[in-house]
């Protein structure tokens, strides 16, 4: 087992070098200018020029790349230009807001994914499949911003039973920081105001992002009920007088599980990179909208802090999974 | 049964939330609060020696103050922290003498010695704006405190003194608390930019509570300021990033004022009860710029036949008429502003002049624009039009960072971009428009005219009558000559709840204080 996890982090470590190098190189290469779109038309030529000095971003590629490493083998993910901060400082402040929202919407999307996949299995061909597969249908066609705006117009707008854009009412003192993730901070303050706050600022932007998540989950939950529910050892099950509950979820699910255990893992990771569009929406200070102004702003350093994040969060979310495995099936050894 | 039990848990549990989290009624925000909807996320930096983007430089204008600013007509200075000033007989030195009582927020005073240290700090600094100061002041030294409440600041030219408000009035020259400043130094950062990034140093009329990035910004009143309390309270700016969600936070009554809605938003946000839109000018230029180094573009006859190929009747509808119609490179309402608009739609007449260019078969141009609505629309219309006199048109929407490095390359041939003015003096536009060796757009579009020698000129004249003169004699050569189709001056709308009065934003990109304002 041990010697597994070793070796899986290895693996992972090699994976997510040949990652920085490339998205390294590329984001180098593509053409577009930091300094110029940081400071936009208006600065002179020469404060650009002493800016792109000061960054070191005149040098060569290579030697750009070389300092790189040199700083994250010291543990220094670098400044970013952007926002003048080193890029860890950056994460720190905006990470945990991701996590906080892709852990809700896993959850909600996993639970209801599992009962939707569920019923849909157990019910297999009637009017209530075919209602649900359809409905799943729309909802992985369903663009999530379209959804974000349509739950904040009915919800937030209409009805004003949810709150609307913002992790937390302005008027709310935030919780003092000790993980960044507003709920745990509001629980460790015992601060219930902002905790029921920040539940239900939670609440839209959890359910649009774990929409699709549900949907994914609820079609592998079918598909992966529907072979086991086949096999003999759930006739036996059922010839042995078994209650039906019993053969659904002590018998058949757990035998169903690692197809959807994989899935969800996949989903989780995907969340956790960031969903711009649904923070964008609901105002989420999160990874994904820092990612994105990087991205546009060609902000190098918080590029690559945010990708070796990612790297890491797909590597550990793979590892996982599969050591979940082990757990739901003991005929699977770690060699 | 058990599972009826999780069910009754599960209902409780979301019954006891909505309360907590309900919006409430419309217009639920307290009556000496002012809570605004907009895009936060450029805020960088608070130290005004280093806040360049438009939200950080607005936020900065509220915390600290400078030595002079503009009247409201931008034609003299009008008293900030000085109460008056003189200049030297070359023109070159001012002498300002300081309002007394003036305190910090930290409730030290603000004295000479504390102006002298501001403005050598920014220089020292040498951050992104540091660049307005030392085109003017050549060494930090150069600004002295002569007495406990008099400072002399001498500029390396003749500085007529409305150039010298354009630098003075800059939040990269506000006055910054010496003591704190040196209490939050630290060895790799002797001047504190770190902390006064975050925090607060200054005297204005609104004190900095909290900024949780890409969340809110929260002010509230300073009680001692000099000028009296503002009668907001508290000034709340919370970041929405959608400009959808900013209308939905605005109708709600959540916000009392938007900034970055989308045009057709701000039309229908204009037709709602309970809601208004203010419109107001700004000293800005949209513009369409051919590069001069293009070949086709390198001849006059050719810039001139897609001045007068252009529909320009089109711009204001594609604009949801929130742009001014205008020709020349100094808008409407700025001094020496020359009102022509020679330029309508005339084919015939651009055709004639692609044949006197030796271009009747017409060319290939690439147009660049970033994706920003409606600029793209723009483009649409400019390839259409530009269809009709035989230039085949290939627009490119690419990200701003992309478009701005092709700029500066001078590698473009066509490129749809904007100027603020940084200062409200035509100056500021002639040089960046008509004056190549100044470097910016004149150089990236590779014009090179001897008309730069007056732009030169221009900023020194002090006899306001011949600045006129000069000031409309280069529109008037850009007009015929340059390389620039001037789309419009476009105009600054804010959507608000219609309680919120005594909203006067200036033309300047970004000055429209708060401390005016009331809830009626």
């Amino acid at each position: 087992m041990w010697a597994y996890l070793v070796r899986r982090l290895l693996l992972a470590l090699v994976a997510i070098s040949g990652v920085l190098v490339i998205v390294f190189f590329l984001s180098h290469i593509i053409p577009g200018d930091p300094i110029a779109a940081i400071l936009g038309p208006q600065a002179p030529d020469y404060v650009i020029e002493d800016l792109r000095h000061r960054w070191g971003l005149d040098r060569p590629i290579p030697e750009q790349f070389v300092r790189f490493v040199g700083r994250l083998v010291r543990g220094d993910l670098g400044t970013s230009i952007a926002t003048k901060r080193p890029v860890i400082s950056d994460l720190r402040q905006f990470f945990p807001a991701t996590i906080e929202l892709a852990t809700t919407a896993i959850i909600l999307g996993a639970l209801a994914g599992l009962a939707v996949g569920i019923i849909s299995a157990v019910a297999h061909g009637s009017w209530l499949d075919h209602t649900v597969r359809f409905l799943s249908l729309i909802g992985l066609s369903m663009p999530v911003f379209w959804l974000g705006f349509i739950l904040l117009l009915v919800f937030y707008y209409r009805l004003g039973v949810l709150p609307g854009p913002g992790q937390l009412d302005i008027f709310i003192a935030r919780p003092p920081s000790v993980t960044g993730m507003i709920l745990l901070d509001s629980l460790l303050a015992r601060d219930f105001v902002a905790l029921r706050n920040a539940l239900g600022h939670l609440v839209l932007p959890a359910l649009v992002l774990g929409s699709h998540a549900l949907v994914g989950i609820a079609r592998i939950t079918r598909a992966s009920m529907l072979e086991v529910l086949g096999q003999d050892y759930i006739k036996v099950a059922r010839a042995k007088g078994l209650a039906e509950r019993t053969v659904i979820l002590r018998h058949a699910l757990k035998n169903a599980l690692l197809p959807i255990i994989t899935v969800i893992g996949i989903y989780y990771g995907g969340l956790l990179e960031g969903a711009v569009l649904t923070e964008t929406v609901f105002a989420w200070p999160g990874l994904g909208r820092y990612a994105t102004s990087a991205i546009l702003s060609q902000d190098f350093a918080a590029i690559m802090g945010v990708t070796i994040l990612i790297a890491l969060i797909f590597s550990l979310a793979n590892l996982v999974v599969d050591l979940a495995y082990g757990f739901l099936n003991p005929k699977i050894r770690y060699e | 049964m058990r599972g009826r039990h999780y069910l009754a848990l599960l209902l409780l549990v979301v019954l006891a939330l909505l309360p907590a989290t309900a919006g409430g009624a419309p217009g639920r925000v307290p009556q000496n609060v002012l809570v605004i909807g907009r895009i936060i996320g450029d805020v960088v930096s608070l130290d005004p020696a280093e806040a360049f983007e438009l939200t950080s430089t607005w936020i900065d204008e509220h915390l600290y103050e400078t030595l002079v600013e503009f009247s409201r007509d931008f034609t003299r200075a009008v008293p900030g922290l000085a109460t008056s000033w003189t200049v030297s007989a070359d023109g070159k030195a001012y002498t300002f003498t300081l309002r007394s009582g003036v305190k910090f927020h930290s409730g030290n005073a603000v004295d000479a010695k504390a102006v002298e240290f501001s403005l050598r700090r920014a220089m020292r600094l040498k951050l992104q704006p540091a660049f307005i100061l030392t085109g003017f002041i050549k060494n930090p030294e150069d600004v002295v405190a002569i007495s406990a409440n008099q400072v002399r600041i001498t500029f390396n030219q003749v500085m007529p003194e409305i150039l010298m408000t354009c630098v003075l009035s800059n939040p990269v020259a506000s006055a910054v608390d010496p003591a704190l400043v040196q209490k939050n130094a630290t060895a790799s950062d002797p001047l504190a930019n770190k902390w006064v990034a975050e925090n607060d140093a200054g005297s204005g009329p609104y004190v900095l509570r909290r900024w949780t990035r890409n969340a809110v910004i929260e002010l509230v009143a300073f009680d001692d300021y000099w000028g009296g309390r503002p009668r907001m309270g508290r000034i709340f700016v919370q970041d929405i990033p959608e400009p959808t969600a900013q209308l939905l936070a605005l109708q709600r009554g959540d916000v009392d004022m938007v900034t970055d809605l989308l045009p057709a938003q701000f039309v229908q946000a204009a037709k709602e009860a309970g809601l208004v839109v203010k419109t107001s000018p700004q000293f800005a230029l949209r513009y369409l710029a051919m590069n001069v180094g293009y070949e086709p573009f390198s001849r006059v006859q050719v810039r001139n036949a897609v001045k007068w190929a252009i529909d320009y009747t089109a711009f204001r509808r594609i604009f949801e008429d929130q742009i001014d119609i205008g020709q020349t490179i100094v808008p409407a309402r700025m001094f020496g502003h020359l009102p022509d608009r020679p330029y309508s739609k005339n084919l015939d007449r651009a055709r004639a002049l692609m044949r006197e260019a030796g271009f009747e078969r017409g060319f290939k141009a690439e147009l660049l624009t970033v994706p920003d609505p409606p600029l793209p629309d723009i483009a649409a219309k400019i390839k259409e039009d530009l269809a009709q006199i035989g230039i085949e048109v290939e627009v490119k929407v690419l990200r701003s960072a992309d478009i701005l490095a092709a700029y500066r390359a001078r590698t473009h041939q066509m490129v749809i971009a904007r100027w603020g003015a940084d200062y409200p003096d035509p100056d500021n536009l002639a040089t960046a428009l008509a004056d190549f060796d100044a470097r910016v757009l004149a150089y990236r579009n590779q014009w090179d005219h001897p008309i730069k020698r007056t732009v030169q000129q221009a900023v020194q004249e002090l006899d306001r009558a011949k600045r006129d003169a000069m000031y409309r004699q280069i529109q008037k050569v850009v007009l015929d000559e340059g390389p620039y189709v001037i789309i419009g001056y476009p105009l600054r709308l804010l959507a608000m709840r219609a309680n919120v009065k005594g909203l006067d934003p200036s033309p300047l990109s970004v000055t429209y204080g708060m401390w005016g304002v009331v809830k009626e």
